[in-house]
């Protein structure tokens, strides 16, 4: 890579030999930079200040008067336009019994059915679409700034969500989707069995304290009472999903697990850390210790992932082996605090 | 023995994007400046300002119109501001902010997606042919892969070194000598077209 890049040291840091080109080009892209114009920003703490008591009482006077109109009118507002915009793609699919053949609302509390031959679109707010296949139903939660959620009663969605991580979910009968700015598949059937599959971004999946976190080209399963399996890519070989079923949701004494991880373990390629990091936390700590010597031969173990802690499954030696993935873009659904664990 | 994944210095092929690494010091001054901040101090969110506000435009300005990348960038830090308390690590500000940046621009694409652009080289009336020449030369690197793009943009518009865009990216210097080679190769290539 030195040879590729040792005749570009201008363009690196602007020492040896000018490149005119490059020269030329800094000289015209130039006059895009940054102006570095003042923020303006609202105050995020309001400083105590003293008020005369008379003062005081007249803005608590105001400000009462105008909290009431504003309630009312967001009352009047939200009773006409709470819920989603609808539309069917192909068939009439039914909100409330009713038909949807145009534009239509999704009010909260209500759910879209569709038959074998129907399918819609939701608009979540102003930060993504769902689309709801054939033979489904999706009921309409939550709706408001800081929380988007659907429940997916049975069938598939499909769901292109482009708002920042955290902000929009998916109930499951065994757990909730959450989006990490992504897109992505759910089907659920009529026993309540799931599968999640990414096409981009992260989705964490999630159900009591049990959690999976799963990429782009990866899917995971959830069951019932259970929760989210294990994730893995869905190019995979051969024999790894059937065995991460049996581990993801067999009891720990079935006779089949033993086998189930010899299989997972060996098949694993580099790129199934992924897979292995997930396990390092699920099953008998036997189990663990195996997990951990392969995940270890994959990729090096980093100081603070030390076996004692990672079999006591301390979070922060999980992270740091976390870390050490590499899993690209990973990283940044991590710094956001993860507010459906409250 | 199996092999090991890459754990440093991966270079960015295409669209992937590379592992962000933060030197540890900058990292902690981030942190620092984070928590004040969220305490309402000003002007420890000013000075993440200064450190990020060259990142956070080339974000935009690699993805969306370029008259709309002031207003979207002061947009950014506002919506920064008012969610510090969401970020669960506060040395990992420069992480979180990209990522704000390149949603926003998604977003901001996508309400303009239903318009027609124009073509990107066409002047406007009274361009002078240099500003037709920066316009062109913005329209090429926009049309280069995500990695390439923004570490263009960090160099040639932002005037960025690249030792500074990998201390600010996170990004390893080596992937980020590699995104500049490889992306100024194919912008003199759609140039010379």
């Amino acid at each position: 890579m030195k040879d590729e890049t040792a005749r570009d040291d201008y363009l690196w840091d602007g020492s040896g030999e000018p490149e005119p080109d490059v020269v030329r080009l800094e000289h015209l892209l130039g006059r895009y930079r940054h102006t570095g114009a003042p923020l303006k920003l609202p105050a995020r703490a309001a400083a105590p200040r003293r008020f005369a008591l008379h003062a005081a009482m007249q803005i608590l006077v105001t400000a009462a008067s105008l909290a009431l109109v504003a309630l009312s009118a967001w009352f009047a507002y939200s009773v006409r336009s709470s819920g989603w915009n609808v539309h069917s793609l192909a068939g009439g699919p039914i909100i409330a019994g009713a038909r949807v053949d145009g534009p239509a609302r999704l009010p909260i509390g209500e759910a879209i059915t569709t038959d074998g031959s129907s399918r819609a679109r939701i608009d979540v707010g102003s930060i993504g679409v769902v689309d709801v296949e054939p033979n489904s139903r999706v009921r309409l939660v939550t709706a408001r700034v800081g929380e988007h959620r659907l429940a997916l009663d049975h069938g598939q969605i499909r769901a292109l969500i482009w708002a920042p991580p955290g902000l929009f979910f998916v109930n499951t009968s065994s757990s909730t989707a959450i989006d990490l700015g992504c897109a992505y598949t759910l089907k659920v059937d009529d026993r309540g069995w799931g599968r999640l599959a990414v096409e981009s971004g992260w989705v964490a999946f999630q159900h009591g304290g049990r959690e999976s976190f799963i990429p782009k080209d990866a899917v995971c399963a959830t069951r019932p009472g259970i929760g989210p399996g294990t994730p893995y890519y869905s190019d995979a070989l051969p024999g790894m999903e059937e065995a991460l079923t049996i581990l993801d949701f067999s009891p720990t004494q079935d006779v089949r697990r033993q086998a189930a991880l010899d299989t997972v373990l060996t098949l694993s390629r580099p790129k199934d850390a992924l897979t292995l990091w997930h396990l390092l936390s699920r099953g008998t700590r036997e189990e663990r210790a195996r997990v951990y010597d392969r995940l270890a031969s994959l990729v090096p173990p980093p100081p603070e992932a030390t076996r004692d802690a990672v079999l006591r499954r301390d979070r922060r030696a999980l992270d740091a082996w976390w870390n050490a993935l590499d899993l690209d873009s990973a990283s940044w659904w991590r710094l956001w605090k993860r507010k459906w664990q409250k | 023995m199996a092999p090991v994944i890459p754990r440093t210095d991966i270079p960015v092929i295409g669209d992937r994007a590379a592992v962000t690494r933060f030197p540890a010091g900058h990292a902690v001054e981030d942190g620092n400046l984070v928590r004040s901040a969220r305490a309402g101090d000003e002007s420890a969110f000013a000075r993440l300002y200064e450190r990020y506000g060259r990142i956070v435009h080339a974000v935009l300005l690699a993805r969306v119109d370029r008259q709309d990348v002031d207003d979207l960038v002061q947009d950014v830090f506002l919506t920064a501001w008012k969610r510090l308390d969401d970020l669960r690590d506060p040395a990992a500000f420069g992480g979180w902010i990209g990522m704000i940046a390149r949603n926003r621009a998604t977003d901001a694409h996508r309400r303009t997606a239903e318009f027609v652009e124009l073509p990107a080289d066409l002047e406007s009336p009274g361009a002078t042919s240099a500003e037709a020449e920066a316009n062109a030369a913005l329209a090429a690197i926009r049309a280069l892969p995500a990695a390439y793009r923004e570490t263009l943009v960090l160099r040639l518009v932002e005037g960025l070194t690249g030792p500074e865009i990998a201390a600010r990216t996170g990004l390893t210097p080596a992937s980020v000598r590699v995104n500049l080679h490889r992306g100024i190769k194919m912008l003199r290539e759609r140039l010379d077209r």
